[in-house]
């Protein structure tokens, strides 16, 4: 489902965000402070702030489908991938690193653009008791890069 | 609805992009990220539609949708829930996020990719913010609600209107620490906006024209909308825009080109706000900075309100104008004067005046001057009135909306810009003399 390409670009600098929706359909998003790959890419690990997604979570546990957007500010480059079997696993303090260095490399592309970097490490500051981990096997993915292949599925859906 | 969507526009000026999410019917969920939301009041925004993605087809199919927006003072995060109502193709809201697009596109290496196709409107049912580590806002540069309060203090004290224009350009410079600046009036007659004060500026422009509908300035003024860009594009920079409006005009009616339109070369933020009074447009605040989003929200309500309290000021000094309250001054003839004469040329085909050789004024105020300086010439009168010269068969005003007092003005800056010895003083309500410090040779061509 993802290449290597793909797979490199969604564990740099970029800005994470999951969606999820409930039963009658009401969506709901929080931002992911880093992501891993499991397994070659097989399966995605998102990492959010349990304070910040209840309903999120509470939307992934009863559907298990959802909706990741990386996007790099720097070059707008922007994929989606999706999933139908995602659950909900408690933080694994081994994972600690990955969300360490995520937040300098993010920081390298918004100070550019002018962002504080309080404000940027406002923004993603997190208590290692308030994280907890969003693991999915992405079955669709899709260019969001702006312009005419926005849109485009990149592999095969499901 | 507890939290004010007013509060928090910051976030929707897309500093920070903000997220989309969607439901398609299967329920599988969509996110995607949002260029622009344009405030509209607080249970209304507006986004943009630029391609028929996939946020689009969920919307369509009665998608309930979702925004997380941030702000890029505090990184304070809102989850907004909306309801899509409908959508514009045209008119004023569509005009100001076209513009705001365009300015977002070409900061963000997108030109020619974002193109607006639909302003979506929607409802907004509620806000709430996300837990979350915050910091304190900087202090804003200006206290827009001070600033505005001591400008329309300041107003209140003119009783003209030359007082009050120059108030008012003095005003934005000093009150609302506004650099770089122009005020346009709107000749409704010939679709024109003609500048009548600047600042900031190496030549004043006074003088200078824009058509109705080119560029920030000409948009604002055909939408009656305020329009607001924070970075730079090519796309609403005016001067070229009015160059390419040169080649339509007719002959007889040439927009004004021998005075250039003043402005920044590299302007990034640009703001243009409509001067209306009772559904008339009067003219145009125009606004601008080197730097990128130097006009938010808050910028943009209080020169709104100011150029609405303007407005009204505007129409009171010219009706006053219209009704001379004082007994006519005696018809004092100039006493002669000795020198080297001044050469008047006067083109009646565009009432272009010349004095020896260089360009001063056409139209209106052209006709103006060039049957002030021919009474001057016959009669050696010095002493003028609006109401003679709305009845004066040799000026054609183009009707009841002629902003005669205006041009007065325009005609009174362009003869001090000139130093040429030939100067209008205001002498009472609706009253101006007249003085001649040359000899002059009147030339009709």
């Amino acid at each position: 489902m993802l290449d290597s390409d793909n797979a490199a670009f969604i564990q740099t600098g970029v800005s994470i965000s999951l969606a999820a929706c409930s039963g009658d359909r009401m969506p709901s998003m929080s931002r992911g402070l880093g992501c891993k790959l499991i397994d070659g890419g097989r399966q995605i690990a998102i990492f959010v702030k349990r304070s910040q997604s209840a309903e999120l979570l509470e939307n992934i546990r009863n559907s298990g489908r959802v909706a990741n957007v990386f996007n790099l500010p720097s070059s707008n480059r922007t994929l989606q991938l999706k999933g139908d079997d995602a659950q909900i696993r408690p933080f694994d303090p081994a994972d600690l690193p990955v969300i360490e260095s995520h937040l300098p490399q993010f920081l390298e592309e918004v100070i550019p653009f002018g962002m504080p970097e309080n404000m940027v490490r406002a923004l993603l500051a997190y208590t290692v008791d308030d994280l907890v981990t969003v693991v999915y096997s992405p079955n669709a993915a899709f260019t969001q890069t702006p312009g005419p292949k926005a849109g485009d599925p990149l592999g095969t859906a499901a | 609805m507890s939290l004010r969507l007013e509060t928090i526009r910051e976030c929707l000026e897309g500093i920070i992009p903000g997220h989309i999410a969607t439901c398609d019917r299967a329920g599988m969920p969509n996110l995607a990220y949002l260029s622009q939301v344009e405030f509209i009041d607080n249970e209304h925004v507006a986004l943009s539609y630029q391609f028929f993605n996939r946020t689009r087809q969920n919307v369509l199919a009665d998608s309930p949708v979702r925004l997380l927006l941030t702000s890029h003072l505090t990184a304070a995060q809102y989850r907004l829930t909306l309801h899509y109502l409908r959508t514009e193709a045209a008119g004023p809201l569509f005009e100001r996020m076209r513009a705001k697009l365009a300015g977002i596109a070409s900061h963000t290496g997108m030109s020619g990719i974002f193109q607006l196709l639909g302003a979506d409107i929607y409802r907004v049912l509620s806000i709430e913010q996300v837990p979350g580590e915050t910091v304190p806002p900087p202090p804003p540069p200006v206290n827009c609600l001070n600033a505005l309060r001591r400008t329309v203090d300041r107003l209140a004290t003119c009783s003209t209107l030359e007082c009050l224009l120059e108030k008012a350009v003095d005003c934005l410079e000093k009150e609302f620490g506004i650099a770089h600046l122009m005020l346009l009036m709107h000749d409704e007659a010939r679709g024109r906006l003609y500048t009548l004060a600047s600042r900031g500026y190496p030549e004043s422009g006074i003088g200078s024209e824009i058509p109705v509908g080119a560029g920030v300035i000409g948009i604002c003024a055909r939408e009656r909308t305020p329009i607001r860009i924070g970075f730079a594009n090519s796309e609403y920079a005016y001067g070229r825009t009015v160059r390419d409006g040169i080649a339509a005009d007719g002959q007889g009616d040439a927009l004004e080109t021998a005075i250039p339109l003043p402005g920044l070369p590299d302007a990034a933020s640009q703001m243009a706000v409509p001067i209306s009074v009772a559904g008339r447009l009067l003219g145009v605040l125009y606004v601008e900075s080197a730097t990128d989003l130097h006009f938010g929200y808050d910028e943009e309500d209080a020169l709104v309100t100011f150029a609405a309290q303007l407005g009204l000021a505007i129409v009171h000094h010219q009706q006053a104008d219209d009704l001379p309250d004082e007994p006519a001054a005696s018809e004092e003839a100039a006493p002669a004067v000795a020198g080297r004469p001044l050469t008047i040329r006067h083109f009646a085909a565009t009432e272009s005046v010349f004095i020896d050789d260089d360009y001063l004024i056409k139209g209106v105020a052209g006709a103006i001057l060039w049957v002030l300086l021919s009474d001057f010439a016959e009669r050696r009168r010095t002493s003028f009135t609006n109401k003679g010269l709305r009845v004066d068969p040799r000026i054609r005003l183009p009707g009841v909306s002629d902003n005669l007092e205006a041009r007065l003005v325009l005609l009174q800056r362009r003869l001090d810009e000139r130093d040429a010895g030939i100067r209008l003083t205001k002498t009472g309500r609706g009253r101006f003399s007249l003085a001649v410090d040359h000899p002059l040779q009147l030339l009709e061509s």
